[in-house]
Formats: structure tokens, sequence, C-alpha cells
């Protein structure tokens, strides 16, 4: 029995360290679940803003490029009011050119509202701009996350971790709501509140 | 002589954008990208500002704090500010309302609206 003593000391101290080994392992299996969650939403949060900004500049391209296939249509007919104004000039018909005069003026009238109209829709630019920020900034977020991951399943600190694998984190200042076409709140209804201030 | 304006954006298409629109309607434009940027041009202006237009997400500092500063100096206390922001929540409004804006445009804007907002407070 005697005998046996340190063997069973030492078999007891074996599976003591095996014990505090399994709970420093299951401790950093905790840790490390916090940010995985995270890092699993904010995969398809992700995912949603590089949809939105794929709809969003297809729509925004079909507007701008019906604006200038009427645009173009709008300076074909003038070209052809044009040649009508000159006809008249020369066979003398004088009294005619006025009135086209007045056709092209209200032509060219159109086409610049629709050239305005091509300036309002390339703001979906600036819109889709922060919709990428958004976009980068949780995949930023999920690339810091899985290198700390890595650091802890190393059992070291990961230096790469720290300074963003080397690069440096560029600073992003953007509306993660920001949407080319769904506005939650009528203009009129914000004209009345800052209204009722004044 | 024509109305100067302040555009602060740290969008340059933005900025490019409403800047057109103002020249067009025959105002003078100045622009800055951030608030800090805005505070150090309008300082140094010799001239007045009739009416500043700003963004609420910036660097350096932000549309709120633009305006906190301006409303602060009793050279700007009375200048019409109008906010542009992409940002569509109440919260948004009411804090800039708060901090003394008079209007609140939501991006994406037609110019026409824009123009006859400034209309409102310098015609």
């Amino acid at each position: 029995m005697s005998e046996n003593q340190p063997l069973q000391y030492r078999i007891q101290e074996e599976i003591a360290e095996l014990a505090a080994s399994v709970n420093q392992i299951v401790t950093k299996f905790k840790e490390l679940q916090n940010p995985l969650e995270e890092s699993r939403e904010k995969v398809p949060k992700a995912t949603e803003q590089l949809d939105k900004i794929s709809e969003q500049t297809e729509a925004a391209t079909h507007q701008m490029l019906d604006r200038v296939e009427k645009i173009v249509q709008q300076v074909e007919d003038s070209k052809k009011g044009l040649d009508e104004i000159k006809d008249c000039a020369s066979d003398g018909r004088t009294g005619d050119i006025s009135a086209l005069a007045d056709d092209l003026i209200e032509k060219a009238n159109v086409t610049c509202n629709d050239a305005y109209t091509i300036m309002d829709a390339l703001q979906f630019q600036d819109i889709t701009a922060q919709q990428m920020n958004h976009a980068a900034s949780l995949l930023e977020d999920i690339e810091f996350r899985l290198q700390n991951i890595m650091g802890a399943l190393k059992d070291q600190p990961d230096d790469k971790a720290d300074d963003e694998n080397g690069r440096d984190r560029k600073a992003r200042v953007y509306d993660p709501h920001a949407d080319l076409f769904d506005k939650k709140t009528d203009q009129s209804a914000i004209d009345d509140l800052f209204a009722r201030k004044g | 002589m024509a109305l100067k304006i302040m555009v602060v954006d740290d969008s340059p298409t933005v900025v490019k954008f409403v800047s057109f629109s103002l020249k067009k309607s025959g105002y003078d434009v100045i622009t800055a990208c951030d608030g800090m940027d805005a505070i150090e041009k309008i300082s140094n202006l010799s001239d007045e500002v009739s009416l500043v237009i700003t963004d609420l997400n910036m660097p350096n500092l932000d549309g709120y704090g633009l305006i906190e500063v301006l409303r602060q100096n009793q050279q700007h206390a009375d200048t019409p500010i109008i906010i542009l922001s992409s940002e569509d929540g109440d919260d948004d409004r009411e804090r800039g309302m708060e901090v003394g804006a008079n209007s609140y445009l939501v991006k994406p804007f037609k110019a026409s609206i824009l123009i006859t907002e400034v209309s409102k407070y310098l015609n």
C-alpha cells in the first residue's frame, strides 16, 4: 500500500493538471464564443449592404440612362427644328420662324430639366459610398476578431491583430442607414417639426 | 454682389452637386470638407456668410459640433443653417433642431427643393 502511494499521488496530480487544462480550454472557448457570434451576425449585415449597393446602383444607372435617351431624342428633334428654320429662312417664310424657335426653346428647357434630373440621380454615389464604408467596416471588424481568435488558439497574443495585419485601419465616417429610396419620413413632416420650433 | 453660402460635406460628389445648383441660382459658394475646415475658413473670411449648408457625419468635427460652435459665435448666432443628411431618424432631426439648425433635408434630395429651402431664408 505504501509503495502505491507515490503512484496514486502522481495519478492524482496528473488528473488535477488535466482537469485544470480542460478548465482553461473551456474558459478559452467561452471567450471565443462572443467574437464568433458577433462575427456571425456581421457577415449577413455586410452581405445585405453589398446587395443593397448593387440594387441601388443599378436602379440609379437605369434612371440616368432613361434620361440620357430622352435628351438624345430631344437633341435630334432640335436638329430637325433647326433644319426647318434654315429652310424657312432660305424660302423667305420668315413668319414660320418664330413658332419654330419657340418650339426649340421649349425643347431646350425640357433637356435642361432632364440634365438636372440626372444630376439629382448622381447623388447615388454619396449614398452607396456610405453603404460601402459600412460594409467594409463590418468586414474589418470580423477580420480583427478572427485574428484575435487565431491568437488565442495559438495561446499567445497575435501581434498582427493589434495593428490590423500591419495595415492602418482607415477612419470611416458613414451613416449606416443611408438609403437611396427608402426614406422613413416625409420631408413635409420634417419641415413641420422645424417650423414648430421656429 | 452675390450672397455667399458655405457648403460643408466630406463627400466631394455632394459638394459639387450642391455648389453647382447654388451657383446656377446666382449664389456665391465657399466649400469645406468637415466642421473644422468650415470653422477655419469662416473665421478667415473677410465678408459675411449668409447661410450654411452642412452634412452631419463628417470626420474631425461633425455637423452638430459645427452648428454648436457657430451658434456660440455672436457673428453667426442667427445665420440660417440647413442640415443635409442621409440620417433619417427622429433622434437626428431632434438633435439637429436642438443644436440650432433651421432646416433639415434628407439625402438624396432634388436640387430644386434645396434652392427653394435656401430662398426661404435669403430672399
